[in-house]
């Protein structure tokens, strides 16, 4: 019973406590650095703009950037950080695999071939011109069936093989298959259609027009309140199937709910954004870290924060601040990432089997 | 008194094995046994005979390829997913490996089918987390990692665990394997500590020890079927012997051991009393000599205080050893 001597033990059934002072951290960061993306970039803006911009007596140029490219880059930023952290999250859990990610197990390059398919294939007898042209959500809807079959191969094979370094091997099989295939595609289609396509795998947070900004918005929104809603379902994956199933989850559906989830939100980032990597395997692992904690009630909301952050990091670094030059924000998001992954592979050897 | 009727457990002509495909492997001839509540269930049988299968599909894990199981009078196909996770408890020998995973985390997650969508920990749950903390000795290891658990604290973690689940029945599978002498009594003891408290606990095991000694019931797993009973009853009418198709194991119905049946070479002739005696003669058999009654050429004489040496006399001579080991080294000449 509870009684005022084992009081303090209750209190420690409260965790959103115990990790409030590190939410509003976060959320604080996040917050900067939002800021900081929209106001940094080759044109840098002064703070003295912000108020006219705020009373409506800016320079016009100055509001354009801000208005037209600079805010919506930043929501992009945000979007994707999300998105791509959030399925890292759930890949890792239902695969119950520390190396996992859209990236690295190849559901990004699935996206990939499913988009392919549309501007190198058939846009090319229905759509003339650029990616703009073709339906937003013809785009989104063939990156998640690309995204959705690769996810389907990697867990047949991961319900055969246990060991983690075979299916990371196979899936970047899959990925170099894929884009074999995209090569040769490519060998055959327009050159017009090509140059679209070979900017579109740079990957860029920036070339969103409003309607794709929408489309990502809502499917992104989506993604986020089904991890939300399916975080009992992800700790109860945490035991592995066997002992979930023995607590009551139902196996089939959550593993549905959450594929459906992470094709959504990986595949609608690489739809409009080409294939950006890392993010997705790197952040759960920074916010395990920071939260010690194997509770995706604390997890998701601190993928959520961490994610945008990283992504909006990668933005702030990939506009060159003070040059007229941009990055690929892909390059950035893997040099940030890739240390990491090792880091965690590294850390591995010492605790076999723990992720 | 009449024989009690109320079944906690009925497998009714129940079949177990494995699909895959189309080809179907059954694993024994059609099960029946019952249990009837608040004891402990040895499930024994060889290797391969389908203990783990049999208690995977008594969990609900795994699809009976026929028959029938009930729980509570009431067929376990009747229940729905999470009544069935409010009656049934499960530990398997596989080990759960999560990072950052506390024994409070993995004992909470047992709240599982009592908590809202967001697995939200109320009132009861805190109580039902702390009670089985408290039971199973980790009030202390609450907030250790379950990655530097020892093999008897995990275990005792994932019984917390199951304890947390609240449920009347609670199958393991294996739950001493692995285990040094003194975790493996501490666990056993924690569930008989809990048979008495009502849950009907149903474990299988390799210990034949353990079966016999504390187990209130055995189910005898075999190609034919289950032999159920209480362990002395399966002694008395000879099931054990069904367990080894080999000759060169048999199972001694006086002491409940199982023992090579070797070819005695001698008689030999043993005096003396005590402890002693006992072990003696317990390392006489086992290097394969029979003890007899009668006072012949060939005798041991056990020393009765601490400084004396054992004796040994062949024929006319007699010789001296300092322990039971120089005397075998002796005999086994």
């Amino acid at each position: 019973m509870i009684t005022p001597d084992n009081i303090e033990e209750v209190t420690e059934f409260r965790p959103g406590k115990r990790f409030g002072t590190l939410f509003i951290l976060l959320s604080a960061v996040l917050l900067i650095t939002f800021i900081f993306d929209i106001f940094l970039g080759s044109v840098t803006i002064k703070p003295a703009e912000i108020l006219r911009i705020l009373t409506g007596n800016a320079d016009g140029n100055v509001e354009t950037i801000i208005l037209n490219f600079r805010i919506p880059k930043a929501f992009t930023a945000l979007a994707v950080g999300i998105a791509l952290s959030l399925s890292g999250l759930q890949m890792q859990t239902i695969f119950r695999n520390p190396m996992a990610g859209p990236y690295v197990l190849g559901v990004s390059s699935g996206a990939s071939f499913g988009v392919a398919l549309v501007i190198l294939g058939f846009s090319a007898s229905f759509f003339a011109g650029n990616l703009q042209n073709i339906g937003n959500w013809i785009i989104v809807l063939s990156a998640w069936a690309g995204a959705g079959i690769v996810m389907i191969l990697i867990m047949f094979i991961s319900s055969r093989i246990r060991d983690i370094m075979t299916i990371l091997i196979i899936g970047i099989m899959l990925a170099s298959g894929i884009s074999a295939v995209v090569s040769i595609m490519q060998y055959f289609s327009s050159e017009t259609m090509l140059k679209t396509y070979v900017i579109w795998t740079m990957g860029s947070l920036g070339n969103l027009s409003v309607g794709q900004l929408k489309v990502l918005a809502i499917t992104v929104t989506a993604g986020m309140i089904l991890s939300i809603a399916s975080v009992k379902i992800l700790n109860a994956l945490l035991l592995g199937e066997n002992y979930a199933a023995s607590i009551g989850l139902n196996i089939k559906f959550s593993r549905l709910l959450i594929f459906a989830c992470t094709c959504i939100m990986a595949g609608s980032v690489t739809a409009f954004c080409g294939p950006i990597g890392f993010i997705g395997i790197a952040v759960p692992h920074i916010v395990r870290n920071i939260f010690r904690s194997s509770d995706h009630k604390i997890l998701v909301p601190g993928t959520i924060l961490t994610g945008s952050i990283i992504m909006l990091i990668s933005d702030i670094i990939s506009q060159l601040p003070g040059t007229e030059r941009i990055l690929p924000v892909n390059s950035v998001t893997s040099l940030i990432g890739i240390p990491v992954v090792i880091w965690v592979i590294l850390r591995r050897k010492n605790e076999t089997g723990v992720f | 008194m009449a024989a009690v009727n109320k079944h906690i457990i009925l497998l009714d002509s129940l079949r177990i094995g494995f699909t895959s495909g189309k080809r179907i492997t059954e694993l024994t001839q059609p099960l029946r046994a019952s249990s009837g509540g608040g004891e402990l269930i040895a499930v024994i049988g060889r290797n391969g005979i389908g203990k783990s299968t049999l208690l995977r599909t008594l969990t609900g894990l795994q699809e009976a390829l026929g028959g029938n199981i009930l729980l509570y009078d009431k067929y376990i196909s009747e229940y729905t997913r999470m009544d069935l996770a409010r009656t049934v408890g499960y530990i398997s020998t596989e080990i759960v490996r999560a990072s950052n995973m506390t024994v409070l985390d993995l004992v909470s997650l047992g709240r599982f089918p009592h908590t809202n969508w967001l697995g939200k920990i109320d009132r009861d749950s805190y109580l039902a987390i702390e009670g089985s903390l408290h039971k199973t000795g980790l009030a202390d290891f609450r907030n250790r990692n379950i990655s530097e658990l020892s093999d008897g604290e995990r275990q005792k973690a994932m019984i917390a665990r199951v304890l947390a689940q609240d449920t009347e029945i609670m199958i393991m599978d294996e739950p001493t394997a692995f285990l040094d002498i003194s975790s493996k009594y501490e666990i056993i003891n924690l569930m008989l500590e809990l048979t008495e408290e009502g849950k009907t606990i149903v474990f299988s095991t390799h210990d034949f020890d353990i079966a016999l000694n504390q187990a209130d019931k055995i189910w005898l797993l075999l190609n034919s079927g289950i032999l159920e009973g209480a362990p002395e009853d399966l002694v008395l009418n000879g099931s054990f012997d069904h367990l080894f198709d080999s000759e060169i194991i048999g199972f001694n119905s006086n002491d409940g051991s199982f023992s090579f049946t070797k070819k005695p070479r001698k008689e030999i002739y043993v005096s003396g009393e005590g402890i002693k005696r006992m072990w003696t003669e317990h390392a006489l058999e086992r290097t394969g000599y029979s003890i007899t009654d009668n006072d012949n050429n060939l005798k041991v004489i056990i020393p009765e205080k601490n400084n004396k040496k054992w004796l040994l006399e062949i024929k006319e001579s007699t010789e001296h050893f300092d322990s039971i080991y120089e005397l075998t080294q002796r005999l086994r000449e």
